[in-house]
């Protein structure tokens, strides 16, 4: 890019923003993905690898690396931690055997140095199914009113109509421009 | 012969639901419901699709733990480098995209290789976060939507620490590096038809030389279809879309001579220059009707011919009107003729 087209991109262009999906398998995460490319017709090269998916809203260039793991390759991914600007944390609101283990995961997160300025999006997904915790209900269980300094919003989706995801993704775009 | 049929229609549910298939294949006793069978059978992979393959081995409960053990168990790494090893591992199914999910792979691929190649890492800890972190490479060199491509320092510098606290030599990572900059994991190539819902549980299918319609006739090699009364036959087994699709009504079938052994002849009865309704694909995509006024086909062996005629024959329907209008058609040219 040129100086002068990077001056005006950074005047009026899109902003980056690097997102780190987590949450524990089967919560929803890949969906959440590939409903972020709705609507968009991109045909990319298939890679071997991790999902990783890029979108572009209100002006803000999204990229969401899906993370996770065992402790054990935790400290590969401090190496992504570094400039993230979110973690969206998904969660199976009809998981009542495994909310406890959400809570751990969420927190083991939190609690990486690298990720302290993080903002905290969580998405209370698979709201459709008859028996699933609603927003309240998960907010008690993360405990996120426990958390301090941290710019968190909880958000109810389902993944698989679509339904919350933007709506999440506009308390993103409005918490990076209010900072600027 | 019911048996191979069943087998078949096993791996077309295998490939459009994982689980069911499996499920499937069991309860019809053509599989064994222990781990290193199931394993056995997606190793070989015959028929499957590599991403239900991927699927399957990345559910997370307890037996489908098992079954990656066993499928990981069956590859032979003895003397491969790390990256040569990743490379055969990873064309045998579709690494899912999920980070848990490849987490569990590579420690189980790790603990393979080490088996296979002992002393070339201090721990099996060691390969696998390495090799988590070569998957991680892979994703951020070669997927389009990773902007910031990390440099060889970035690697390096993240794989601070991951040998038992101390360092991998530089040299090694520098040479993973470039060799995955080089040349990124391959997706692999699906052993399995994507003509799940179109050709599912065909009365027959099978390979067969079919003589070409041109003026000049030559043989061909065809994967042969028999379904819904049509007769449907692709390049390759593995192709989207049939380059000919002949209708069975109001044909006939008989066995013919032939320098080519096994010979049947499919025919409008009465009727020898009619050409056969039927439409075949063109090299540059334009579907066009058929030139043929008989189909020769040759079987690889007399049982096969057999079994092939007869179902064709079971399969051939009869439209009176059709046959109707045919001898209307007859009577016009022949009375023009005049």
């Amino acid at each position: 890019m040129g100086a002068f087209a990077s001056l005006m991109k950074g005047m009026f262009g899109s902003k980056e923003m690097r997102i780190l999906m987590v949450g524990l398998d089967a919560a929803g995460k890949t969906t959440v993905l590939y409903k972020l490319k709705l609507g968009e017709v991109v045909t990319t090269i298939p890679t071997i690898g991790f999902n990783v998916e890029t979108v572009e809203y209100k002006n803000i260039n999204f990229t969401v690396w899906d993370v996770g793991g065992q402790d054990k390759i935790r400290p590969l991914w401090r190496h992504y931690f570094q400039n993230t600007q979110a973690v969206v944390f998904v969660v199976d609101s009809n998981d009542r055997e495994r909310i406890g283990e959400a809570k751990e995961e969420l927190m083991r997160m939190l609690a990486e140095d690298e990720l302290a300025d993080a903002k905290l999006l969580v998405f209370a997904n698979k709201q459709d199914l008859p028996n699933a915790m609603n927003a309240a209900e998960i907010t008690d269980k993360l405990a996120l009113h426990t958390l301090c300094n941290r710019n968190w919003y909880i958000q109810a989706t389902c993944a698989t109509t679509g339904d919350g995801i933007y709506e999440g993704l506009n308390w993103l775009a409005m918490t990076i421009k209010k900072k600027k | 012969m019911q048996r191979n049929k069943q087998v078949a229609m096993g791996r077309k549910k295998f490939n459009m639901d994982p689980k069911k298939g499996i499920q499937f294949l069991i309860e019809n006793d053509l599989l064994k419901n222990t781990s290193d069978d199931i394993a056995q059978f997606l190793y070989k992979g015959e028929g499957l699709n590599k991403t239900a393959i991927g699927d399957y081995l990345g559910e997370r409960d307890d037996f489908n733990l098992e079954v990656l053990h066993a499928f990981v168990e069956l590859h032979e790494f003895t003397d491969l480098n790390l990256v040569q090893a990743l490379r055969q591992f990873l064309w045998s199914f579709r690494l899912p995209g999920e980070a848990q999910k490849i987490d569990r792979m590579m420690e189980s691929f790790a603990q393979r290789y080490c088996k296979c190649n002992p002393g070339v890492f201090q721990s099996t800890d060691t390969c696998y976060i390495l090799s988590f972190a070569i998957i991680m490479l892979n994703t951020s060199l070669h997927n389009p939507n990773v902007k910031d491509k990390p440099a060889v320092e970035r690697f390096i510098s993240m794989n601070r620490g991951i040998n038992e606290g101390g360092d991998l030599p530089e040299d090694l990572l520098r040479n993973l590096y470039d060799s995955i900059k080089n040349e990124p994991f391959k997706i692999p190539e699906d052993d399995g038809n994507d003509l799940t819902h179109t050709f599912f549980n065909p009365d027959r299918e099978g390979w067969l030389l079919k003589l070409g319609g041109g003026r000049v006739k030559t043989w061909k090699r065809r994967w042969f279809i028999l379904t819904d009364n049509c007769l449907y036959y692709f390049e390759y087994t593995t192709d989207k879309e049939p380059r000919g699709i002949i209708p069975l009504e109001n044909l006939s079938i008989k066995e013919v001579e032939d320098k080519k052994p096994n010979c049947f002849e499919l025919f409008i009865p009465d009727n020898k220059d009619q050409v056969i309704k039927a439409c075949k694909t063109e090299a540059d995509g334009r579907v066009v009707e058929g030139n043929h006024t008989f189909y020769r086909i040759s079987a690889p062996t007399t049982e096969e011919k057999d079994e092939w005629m007869n179902s064709i024959k079971a399969a051939i329907s009869r439209d009176p009107f059709y046959e109707m209008l045919a001898a209307r058609k007859k009577k016009v040219s022949s009375m023009k003729r005049h």
